[in-house]
């Protein structure tokens, strides 16, 4: 630490800024709706968090659903900020860049004054915090509909454009949580700083009036315009989600197999959904039944050829789920066992050893005893569920 | 009254039939192979239920080393479901459980084929399949 950083930080704390009297009157800063709203937001983003980070993948529609709720909240939240009173109203604290950088240089030589309401970094992290939380909304929706061929994109994107998708869901996400972190100590940092309990006050709605306040000049609240445009926008969202939902999405395996494929392979085995290999392998596969992992699993030429052209004709190539495109890249030294690709070993190592040889999977190739959508060749994370081993 | 009576001695006489036509089916296929050891061998006297056990729950060789006795995937009770190395069950193979067991020589021939040839790597013989069907039939 320089001379110069420990010449500068006293001044950080103006003593002004500290004079709090006795019976100081409190005033209404933050409205019903921004507390709610704010604390709303803090409920939803742990959530998705946690459902993400925390919880097993068969949490990824709940985190969708909180995502989505997350995003709706800001939605609310920009139209409170057209229509709201003076403190939630953006025109009264949003400011540009320059005068968020004068407002730095003013916290640095402690000529700062008490901002009653947003400061402005604080509203520049507001802003920042919105479009981060709509940017994941929006980038989680494409992953969804485009890696997971399920919600309200699914119709629109493809599995190549939903793994870019994913990408940036991710970075985005890490981004927001930096924000949210680097929020957290700004409120921290202000709120040493003029001797009050910000959060305190987001949770209460007052902060007491003080001598040398910055304070915005007041503007009433236009809440019935506000309700109807809040309304009408949360409404036309949800109708087109639900809208673009229904539509079919391109590149979705048929929803039955091939009774004699079902009859012949799921005697010993589960019957694999044919989108799991490419052609070319479900046909070394037919040519080597003689010799299949180890067994003799010879069938009648007839039946054979009958799987064969069954398996060929819907295979990978054919549909755009996950795992038709992950499962593509085979292990060069055991191409023709799904278990062995590069994708199949990545997302199954954390699971113990002992889970696949223990009842009720017995086997790495026994999918649907842990994949209650198996047959689908769908594999949705959210119909996981890992079974406890049994002695 | 006469109809209840006729459809009665009927029913008594359709399933007396259908209580025979399994062991029959079975029967039959057991015969097929005693007739093809027959042709082999004309001392052929008829199958050994005892060395068909002996079979059923021996270690063999020459397999391609995933399963070594029938016992690995059929347990050693017949009259238990038994498990495949994929983990799905099978089907116990004593017919006194699973009366459907050896009725249709197609499908006997087939895992014959299959399974032979995993835990012996050669096929099996007639004496060796009858014993074995001489053994499995009566459990």
């Amino acid at each position: 630490m320089g001379p110069r950083t420990a010449s500068v930080e006293p001044k950080f704390v103006d003593p002004e800024l500290r004079q709090t009297q006795a019976n100081q009157p409190t005033v209404p800063v933050w409205d019903r709706f921004v507390r709610t709203f704010h604390w709303g937001l803090v409920g939803g983003i742990a959530a998705a968090f946690a459902t993400s980070l925390l919880l097993p993948p068969r949490w990824t529609l709940v985190h969708a659903i909180v995502g989505g709720i997350s995003a709706s909240l800001v939605l609310t939240r920009l139209v409170w900020g057209v229509f709201g009173p003076t403190y939630a109203r953006f025109s009264s604290f949003v400011r540009g860049p320059r005068r968020v950088a004068a407002y730095g240089r003013e916290l640095l030589h402690g000529t700062a004054p008490r901002h009653l309401g947003h400061n402005p970094a604080g509203a520049a992290m507001i802003v920042a915090l919105l479009s981060g939380v709509l940017l994941v909304a929006v980038s989680g929706a494409m992953t969804l509909g485009g890696a997971l061929r399920f919600g309200p994109l699914a119709a629109v994107m493809d599995y190549a454009s939903g793994s870019i998708a994913r990408e940036l869901h991710e970075v985005v996400a890490y981004t927001l949580l930096a924000l949210i972190g680097a929020h957290v100590l700004g409120v921290i940092f202000e709120s040493r700083r003029t001797h009050e309990n910000l959060a305190r006050a987001m949770v209460l709605g007052c902060k007491e009036s003080r001598p040398h306040d910055d304070v915005p000049s007041p503007i009433r609240s236009r809440t019935g315009i506000a309700a109807v445009v809040g309304v009408a926008l949360i409404g036309t969202v949800a109708v087109a989600a639900v809208a673009m939902a229904a539509r079919e999405p391109k590149g979705i395996p048929a929803a039955s197999l091939d009774p004699t494929y079902k009859k012949e392979c799921g005697e010993c085995h589960i019957a694999y959904h044919p989108s799991l290999l490419p052609s070319d392998r479900w046909a070394a596969v037919m040519d080597g039944l003689a010799r299949h992992f180890g067994e003799n699993a010879a069938l009648p030429a007839a039946t054979s050829q009958a799987i064969r052209s069954y398996l060929t004709a819907n295979a990978a190539e054919t549909v755009d789920t996950l795992p038709a495109n992950e499962l593509r890249t085979a292990n060069p030294t055991d191409p023709l066992r799904i278990s062995a690709t590069p994708f199949w070993t990545h997302t199954h190592h954390e699971i113990d050893p002992a889970t696949f040889k223990a009842k009720p999977v017995r086997s790495k190739s026994n999918c649907a005893a842990c994949h209650g959508d198996a047959e689908t060749g769908m594999f949705q994370p959210w119909n996981i569920q890992i079974p406890v081993p049994q002695p | 009254m006469r109809l209840a009576t006729s459809l009665a001695i009927l029913g008594v006489a359709v399933s007396a039939l259908s209580a025979l036509a399994a062991p029959a089916a079975q029967q039959a296929i057991i015969d097929q192979y005693a007739a093809e050891a027959k042709k082999a061998d004309p001392g052929f006297k008829g199958f050994n239920a005892d060395a068909g056990k002996e079979f059923f729950f021996a270690k063999h060789t020459g397999g391609t080393g995933e399963a070594d006795a029938c016992t690995g995937c059929h347990t050693t009770d017949p009259k238990k479901a038994g498990e495949t190395r994929a983990g799905q069950a099978i089907d116990p193979i004593a017919v006194s459980v699973n009366p459907s067991r050896y009725t249709d020589p197609a499908k006997v021939e087939k895992w014959f084929g299959r399974n032979c040839d995993t835990v012996l790597g050669r096929e099996c013989t007639v004496i060796e399949k009858g014993n074995f069907l001489a053994f499995i039939t009566m459990q």
